[in-house]
């Protein structure tokens, strides 16, 4: 029960996040979501604690599953690299989504 | 041919992309990025030759038991998208290194990351490395909208960037949902599992709505049209052939696949493609700039691909397939061609430019047989395109079939009409008198009177000469292209040979 509700409580604040004007909160929005998505993705292996899935310490029989842990640390990496991204994106081109952009010469666009 | 080899088209780019942030010459640089993806095109060219004895040819990666390991498989369909996408890479990265974009420090690199991003989601047959491969695709196209950096495109990339986060966390939200349902996300394992396990429809349900946001499927297409005409032409031409055609290739096998036939909800697929057909036209009429014209045109011909899957029979499954080839060739050549025009007259804008018939007689030429290909009027590819599908339609009988019949065809004189503004904007009319010329500057300089000697220069306009001719390839060869189209639409329908190569 507790983890749907941290799903609930995460995707809920990503999605305010998400909704705000500057590009830092939609960042941290995005990180909140994909917390929710990976907490998902270990339900879906893990419903109770069983055992480490070690096949010489713990009885297969016993142990959980691994596949959600691989999925999990998979998405993790990529959603660490997107917000690294994300950061430098936010940095590079600061208060240009709150402020007007900087004149460059170039036509407006439409 | 060793199925093993299989994944070298994943690594060998991704190695030659490692190499290339390497390896500064720019020499070299220009000789691999064009290397890589002809290199895939040939491989694609023998696995379809290897697939007229050899329907599917898998390879479990690292060994591990069929079932557990992740497979890497190729099918007819596999390998004729393999073909025509690397062929638009290939012909893309021609343009961007005659237009000197690959002068960017990281562009070449960062293609070829895309190019084998998307070779692996194509060939991949395991959802959660289907996510994988759609995220390597995807992180360096975030880099090649800000790149080629201008400040209005780094605001635009955000937007870009965003939707396809989002998009991608509800993905993976999808694959969680399936495994925890069937305990699996190996694509052969799941075959046909959703016919009696309605749990796993709606599983599947939401991977295929994170990926028709992806495909740009209307209502959620708003992103394609506001984000592919800010990058530059060689890049939306990059992204067209690539992003949304990958998405509606993995739309298309994994509702044939994991849905024995229709899905329970086939009715909304039906509302959603009249719509994406419907809107995409429409909204063509609003734009006066070529590419952004060109970017609702390729949201109805999202709508076009996806009739195919709607109607799912063996024959509008081939006719959508067909669509898709054709739709990737002739969108790249025609954003090519405005690039070319862009590039000269310095604005892709109708009231900008007139005339350039009298001037640019091949861009004229080469744009009307691209326009007649989009709207489906011999001598093109897209005429055969959409005379399957309308075939495919009435064949079927449905309700649903004459309702996608008569939208199509109303569709198709919405397009004419709406390209017909285009081709009487930029180049009927008087002369043109005013340019804007490059400038290393600012991009762009003031307006300058137009002298007679400037004009559209060969090596500007022949990558797009290049697929307008394969298109028209594809119609005088149709004769030989529908029957492979056809036993791929056929590898949709009867999954059994993909389920025994795989599990076996």
């Amino acid at each position: 029960m507790i983890i749907p509700l941290s799903i609930a409580v995460l995707v809920t604040g990503g999605v305010y996040l998400l909704l705000q004007r500057g590009m830092v909160r939609i960042i941290f929005g995005l990180a909140l979501i994909s917390h929710a998505a990976n907490l998902m993705l270990l339900l879906a292996g893990v419903s109770a604690w069983r055992g480490e899935p070690l096949p010489d310490r713990v009885d297969p029989a016993l142990a959980t599953d691994p596949l959600p842990h691989a999925f999990v640390l998979t998405a993790i990496v990529i959603a660490f690299a997107v917000t690294v991204l994300m950061l430098a994106l936010a940095v590079i081109g600061h208060n240009d989504d709150t402020k007007r952009m900087p004149a460059t010469g170039e036509e407006r666009a439409t | 041919m060793n199925p093993a080899l299989l994944p070298l088209l994943l690594a060998v780019p991704l190695l030659a992309a490692g190499l290339l942030v390497i390896v500064r010459s720019r020499g070299v640089q220009r000789v691999v990025v064009l290397a890589v993806p002809a290199g895939t095109l040939v491989m694609a060219v023998l696995l379809l030759l290897e697939h007229r004895s050899v329907p599917v040819l898998a390879h479990q990666v690292g060994a591990f038991a069929p079932g557990v390991a992740i497979p890497f498989v190729s099918d007819t369909l596999a390998a004729l998208m393999l073909a025509v996408t690397s062929l638009a890479t290939l012909v893309a990265a021609w343009f961007l290194c005659v237009t000197g974009e690959d002068r960017y420090r990281f562009l070449p690199a960062l293609l070829l990351m895309l190019h084998g991003g998307v070779n692996g989601a194509f060939l991949t047959g395991d959802l959660f490395n289907l996510f994988v491969m759609v995220e390597v695709m995807l992180l360096p196209s975030y880099a090649l909208i800000a790149v080629t950096g201008t400040w209005r495109r780094l605001g635009i990339g955000r937007t870009f960037v965003v939707v396809n986060l989002v998009t991608s966390a509800l993905l993976l939200t999808g694959v969680g949902l399936v495994y925890a349902v069937a305990g699996t996300v190996n694509l052969a394992l799941l075959s046909d599992a959703a016919a009696d396990n309605p749990p796993l429809a709606l599983a599947a349900a939401v991977v295929l709505l994170a990926l028709s946001v992806k495909g740009a499927v209307v209502p959620v297409h708003g992103w394609l049209p506001q984000t592919y005409p800010a990058t530059s032409a060689g890049v939306m031409a990059l992204f067209s052939a690539l992003h949304t055609k990958v998405a509606l290739y993995a739309i298309y096998r994994i509702y044939a696949t994991v849905f024995d036939g229709h899905a329970p909800w086939a009715v909304v697929l039906v509302v959603l493609v009249v719509l994406t057909l419907g809107v995409g036209a429409w909204s063509t009429f609003g734009e006066h700039i070529i590419r952004r014209a060109l970017a609702w045109q390729m949201i109805a011909g999202v709508g076009h691909i996806l009739v195919g899957l709607t109607l799912f029979t063996a024959a509008s499954l081939a006719a959508g397939l067909f669509y898709m080839l054709h739709h990737i060739v002739t969108m790249g050549a025609l954003l090519l061609l405005a690039g070319a025009i862009e590039q000269v007259y310095g604005s892709g804008r109708y009231e900008r430019l007139s005339g350039l018939i009298h001037r640019d007689r091949a861009v004229a030429i080469l744009t009307a047989l691209g326009l007649l290909s989009l709207i489906g009027i011999p001598i093109s590819s897209g005429f055969f395109g959409k005379v399957a599908l309308i075939s495919a339609a009435a064949a079927t009988g449905t309700w649903q079939g004459w309702l996608l019949l008569s939208t199509v065809l109303v569709v198709s004189v919405l397009s004419l009409v709406a390209m017909q503004r285009l081709w009487a904007g930029v180049f009927w009319g008087p002369e043109m008198e005013t340019y804007r010329p490059d400038s290393p500057a600012t991009g762009r300089a003031a307006l300058a009177p137009l002298p007679q000697d400037v004009l559209i220069p060969a090596r500007l306009w022949l990558p797009g000469a290049t697929l307008v001719t394969v298109q028209l390839g594809m119609f005088f060869g149709a004769g030989t292209l529908m029957p492979l189209v056809a036993r791929a639409a056929q590898g949709l329908v009867d999954t059994g040979p993909y389920v025994e190569a795989v599990l076996r």
